[in-house]
């Protein structure tokens, strides 16, 4: 029953990590019309459903960067399966129900936060609750680079700023290069050269992610001792895994592209091609020298990069430190509402306990998804300018609103129904919420 | 700190194969599209009407064969991306690439 739930969940995960990271690869594609927004995130479906079934090697360890639930060979813990495993099972359950309130909650205001820093944060805070501080492996022993600093905080830093400067090169030399040629040599060009590297980042994409999941799943297999084998992993596991994250990509999350293309600076196909390989060639390269960063960073870093280095270009600095305030904030976001979701699930116990956990994961999510319906993003609008334009009059407040601001600032509509223990765990992140989408300006033009 | 020594060491090699690979392949292929631009020659108008420019095949090839770089380049990133989820990585030690169990 418990196994049902974990499985469930992490299915759920991995969909929100498919549609938190569509932005990823096809938000500068989609801004510059190199692609339609649905053949877009088609295309990035497909190739995260392929990219899924490539990954053989699984990563059935995934969680031994961060906490110490697993050995070395990816079996659990033996002082875990005590009960058939539910202790185990309720620190999977609680670590991926804070991953996926985090990555709703980003999206929902549109920031696009790495979704493995959502679930190994909700991993640490569940392992901290249920085992105390020294479940975590902060930093690794030493002899290679591990643990949260090793594995999440350093490359969270060092990456934004290597694609930034990667990208930035790349749009200075091409500018440098095209100058003073025709725009149907440019333009033609430079779009199938999005449209290719934004593939191999798709691509790349669905081989890194979603074999997390599949780790987790097999690891609350093996705890509930209904699979032994810690060197492969069912095939139901991963296919339902693949399916799951390419549903999610094709999904969209239509804020966060939106935000990424069009809100962090204004992108043009020649920039697009070099934010992009630049995005692709670090993901890649990284991986190849086992230098473990996220997606999502990379990706920001380099459409900030490709802004700074196209001549006369304006990136919105604004949009980019709340990008940063997301970051910094994502880790112990997750890990608070991991920890607080152990708590609740252990104190009231057994099968109860993981079903409340179950419910109020439920709640939350249909609480943020009708949020979401006031101000939609969707393919039609995911392209309007981001700056509203102060002349003229707001038709019937809708559309200028929603350049406003993707979620009312003021009102929580939902958040009354919801139970009070749902309430503390949104708390902490709600304040951030607000502080983070008040922009001033855009608020007086939709005014 | 162990840590930071592997990272900030893990980081320039990051950075060094990201510019090369990164912004190298886009560069050769804004290139090309020069000498695409350049071979197709450029068109001028005077009294007489419009003039076709003249061609220049040599800029065309040249074009194309900087795309069949990139390409190569793209298709090494590829084939990186399958080894590795059979468990096998691209080794370099012969400078053509070749790939090796990880």
């Amino acid at each position: 029953m418990i196994l049902a739930l974990v499985v469930v969940t992490a299915l759920a995960f991995d969909f929100t990590n498919g549609f938190h990271d569509t932005a990823n690869a096809m938000a500068t594609s989609i801004a510059t019309k190199a692609l339609r927004p649905k053949t877009a995130v088609a295309l990035s479906g497909v190739l995260n459903l392929i990219g899924a079934f490539l990954s053989v090697e699984v990563a059935l360890t995934v969680t031994n960067a961060v906490v110490k639930i697993q050995d070395k060979t990816g079996a659990p813990k033996a002082e875990l399966l005590a009960d058939g495993g539910s202790g185990l099972l309720l620190i999977i359950l609680a670590g991926l129900v804070g991953g996926i309130v985090w990555n709703l909650l980003t999206w929902l205001v549109g920031l696009p936060s790495s979704s493995s820093h959502a679930l190994f944060g909700g991993l640490i805070g569940a392992t901290v609750a249920g085992l105390g501080w020294a479940g975590v492996n902060w930093s690794g022993d030493g002899s290679k680079l591990d643990g949260v600093v090793g594995k999440v905080l350093l490359p969270a830093v060092l990456s934004p700023v290597i694609a930034a400067v990667v990208a930035a090169v790349g749009t200075w030399l091409i500018f440098k290069i095209t100058a003073g040629i025709a725009a149907r040599f440019t333009e033609q060009g430079f779009k199938w050269g999005q449209i290719g590297s934004a593939s191999l980042i798709s691509l790349a994409h669905g081989t890194n992610d979603a074999q997390k999941t599949m780790g987790v799943i097999t690891l609350a297999l093996i705890a509930s001792g209904d699979w032994s084998d810690t060197k492969n992993i069912p095939f139901w596991v991963k296919a339902a895994c693949a399916v799951a994250i390419a549903a999610g990509t094709y999904l969209g999350g239509w804020r966060i592209i939106r935000t990424l293309g069009k809100g962090l600076t204004d992108i043009n196909p020649p920039q697009g091609t070099a934010a992009q390989s630049g995005a692709a060639a670090v993901i890649l390269a990284s991986s190849h020298l086992g230098f473990a960063l996220s997606t999502t960073h990379v990706a920001t870093g380099s459409v900030l990069g490709s802004g700074l280095g196209r001549p006369g270009a304006q990136v919105r600095w604004a949009v980019a430190g709340r990008m940063v305030a997301a970051w910094l904030i994502t880790l112990p976001a997750a890990g608070l509402i991991g920890a607080v979701m152990w708590w609740i699930g252990h104190l009231i116990g057994g099968i109860p306990g993981a079903v409340v956990v179950f419910v109020l994961l439920v709640a939350a999510s249909v609480a943020m998804w009708l949020r979401s319906r006031a101000h939609q993003v969707s393919s039609d609008n995911v392209n309007d300018e981001w700056e509203a334009t102060p002349s003229g009059p707001a038709p019937a407040g809708d559309s200028a609103a929603f350049h406003s601001d993707p979620v009312e600032a003021d009102s929580v509509p939902h958040a009354s129904a919801l139970a009070d223990v749902e309430a503390v765990v949104q708390a902490p992140a709600e304040d951030e919420t607000d502080a983070a989408i008040t922009d001033p300006a855009p608020v007086a033009a939709a005014n | 700190m162990h840590n930071l020594g592997f990272a900030l060491d893990g980081a320039w090699r990051v950075l060094l194969a990201g510019l090369v690979l990164g912004a190298g392949l886009p560069v050769l292929f804004a290139l090309g599209i020069r000498s695409l631009a350049w071979g197709a020659g450029e068109a001028s108008v005077d009294a007489s009407g419009v003039t076709a420019g003249t061609k220049r095949p040599l800029g065309t090839v040249l074009g194309y064969l900087l795309f069949a770089i990139v390409v190569a380049g793209v298709l090494l990133g590829l084939t990186f991306i399958v080894a590795s989820g059979f468990g096998n990585k691209i080794s370099f030690e012969h400078i053509y690439p070749t790939i090796v169990p990880k």
